[in-house]
């Protein structure tokens, strides 16, 4: 059938055909790898956009969210009384119990949470993956735009929300890239989220 | 044990040693739970004549998570993020059965374009489960190199699905309904790319491995399970497969796409170690060709890739079972619903489970040095067998 031997020299020849190509290491910690977008890295968190809604919190399937708040009166002029609203004292995320689902990211109806690449925060204790909203909040500067969706595919929700409030009249904000200050799913007249 | 001899009451005798009599007692050996060759915590308890294998139980249960148990208190997004996680390689697909079970119980009509990704994805995730395989087989029968080859492989075709899902292992990429999101502008091209390149590098692992004399020597005829055999077990996937059991379900009961697309179902005869690994080897091709003709589809089709789903999605009142081809065999996924959030119960059905079950039958008769080449060709993931 085949002379003995032959399968090693095939596999010899392939062991000197790649000695002759350019190695494919990742010169890891020298050079950061390439990640996508999409990566997710860690959880950052927008503290302004944060309503205390606690939707994220309850939907988190192994509950390592932490949130406490309380309500704070807010004097609004000309109005008759004060307005309530809540406002964010703790929020945690233990990283040592995250699953790294997203879907905490994906239940926040005011885009507070966010998912960023970067995956560099090993510690050497258990403890400090506790990540408190000052820590979260840092994280935010390395969130990356999202990527630009399949043509055949549907706009993501912010670019269709976006080109509608840009339609009728040629007033508001033009629709630039992806809108950072991100509005309601849904909702298409302005309604800013953010406490004043 | 202290080998002695023994007299008390009732005549007792016990030789153990060299020259002590003719009869040796069997040894009996654990391979496990904490074995390189286990690739997880499995226990082989082994009873021993000699060099030979006379009987093999394997005990399962040391990577037991409850998974079936915390399905019942998790809505079904939550239940994708643990159904990801049984079968650490195939997570994409386990996904799947958990979300193909609960759309069959809404009535769900997923849209097209979801359909078609969804296939697409499901046969690059195939393709990442067997290269993981066709490394690590070698490896532990001693054969370093490919397992290289193979990385160089799975991390091309990771890099796509890290760019669409945003994982690496878990994607997390299905959803009741459709998938979590649309694919970046110019994903589909990306991985015709990624696809082509692992197709052009393939031959390098198949030509160091498949027809290596020393890996020949250690997998022919070695572990031969018989057709018969693996039906009475209920192996499924490439193991039932290379002992000739001709079934998978993307063929004989299509789900996904894979109704109108013909899928070459690859078969071999002997059973032996390496029919088993052969039937990996040909399937990745087929599967990056299956890939392949699916986004073709993909960007032929435009509309959504998921539905609007109400703000708590329950299925309703009853009970279905959806089975699919998993890489690693056939994953059932029996779903009881009492109409609430959360399902009743949701018995899994998975592949590994079924096909270490085949050992006892295959490993007597074997011997010591035979069983790690057994052993490794019955791919099988230990998480997908504890749950």
């Amino acid at each position: 059938m085949s002379i003995p031997g032959e399968g090693l020299a095939k596999g010899l020849a392939v062991t000197l055909k790649t000695m002759t190509r350019r190695s494919h290491t990742q010169q890891y910690p020298d050079v950061a790898p390439e990640l996508p977008p999409r990566s997710r890295g860690v959880i950052a968190l927008l503290a302004e956009n944060c309503t205390v809604c606690m939707l994220c919190a309850r939907e988190c399937p192994d509950w390592c969210i932490y949130i406490d708040s309380h309500k704070e009166e807010v004097a609004v002029p000309g109005a008759a009384r004060p307005r309530q609203r809540n406002v964010l004292d703790r929020f945690d995320i233990d990283f040592s119990l995250c699953m790294y689902c997203g879907i905490c990211i994906e239940v926040c109806p005011f885009d507070a949470l966010y998912w960023s690449p970067e995956f560099e925060y090993a510690e050497y204790d258990i403890r400090d993956l506790l990540h408190d909203k000052e820590h979260l909040g840092e994280w935010m500067a390395t969130v990356p735009p999202p990527p630009a969706h399949d043509p055949n595919g549907e706009p993501a929700k912010e670019e269709a929300a976006a080109r509608k409030a840009a339609a009728p009249p040629a007033t508001d904000q033009p629709s630039s890239g992806p809108p950072n200050a991100r509005r309601r799913p849904g909702s298409g007249s302005r309604t800013d989220e953010e406490p004043p | 044990m202290a080998g002695m001899t023994a007299d008390t009451g009732a005549l007792r005798e016990l030789t153990v040693g060299t020259g002590a009599g003719l009869d040796t007692a069997d040894m009996v050996l654990n391979i496990g739970p904490q074995h390189p060759s286990t690739h997880g915590v499995l226990r082989l308890k082994l009873v021993l004549d000699g060099e030979r294998v006379i009987a093999c139980e394997p005990i399962v249960g040391y990577m037991h998570r409850g998974a079936e148990k915390l399905f019942e208190v998790r809505d079904y997004r939550q239940i994708i993020v643990l159904a990801n996680r049984h079968d650490w390689l195939s997570a994409f697909s386990n996904e799947l059965g958990v979300v193909l079970a609960v759309e069959r119980m809404m009535g769900m009509e997923v849209p097209e374009r979801a359909v078609w990704l969804r296939t697409a994805l499901a046969e690059l995730n195939r393709v990442l489960n067997h290269l993981m395989f066709l490394g690590s087989y070698p490896l532990e029968i001693g054969a370093i190199t490919p397992m290289f080859y193979a990385f160089r492989e799975r991390e091309t075709l990771q890099a796509v699905m890290e760019e669409v899902s945003g994982g690496r292992m878990h994607y997390m990429f299905n959803r009741v309904g459709g998938l979590k999101e649309e694919v970046p502008a110019g994903w589909t091209g990306r991985v015709r790319a990624a696809i082509g390149e692992v197709r052009r590098r393939l031959p390098d692992l198949d030509n160091l491995i498949r027809r290596n004399d020393i890996f020949l020597a250690r997998t022919v005829g070695v572990g031969v399970l018989s057709a018969a055999d693996a039906a009475a077990y209920g192996a499924s996937g490439p193991v039932a497969r290379a002992s000739g059991l001709d079934l998978d379900l993307r063929r004989d009961e299509p789900y996904l796409a894979y109704g109108s697309l013909e899928v070459p179902v690859v078969t071999r005869s002997a059973g032996d170690c390496h029919s088993r690994f052969e039937v990996l080897l040909d399937q990745v091709y087929v599967s990056l060709d299956l890939a392949e003709r699916c986004l073709d589809q993909v960007d032929r089709i435009s509309g959504p890739v998921n539905v609007r789903l109400p703000k708590v999605v329950k299925a309703p009142e009853g009970h279905t079972y959806a089975w699919t081809e998993n890489p690693l065999g056939i994953n059932g996924y029996y779903l009881v619903s009492r109409g609430d959030k959360t399902p009743w119960r949701m018995k899994l059905r998975t592949a590994s489970y079924a096909n270490v079950q085949a050992l006892a039958t295959l490993l007597p008769g074997s011997l010591v040095p035979d069983l790690i080449a057994i052993l490794g060709s019955m791919f099988f993931v230990v998480g997908d067998i504890d749950k």
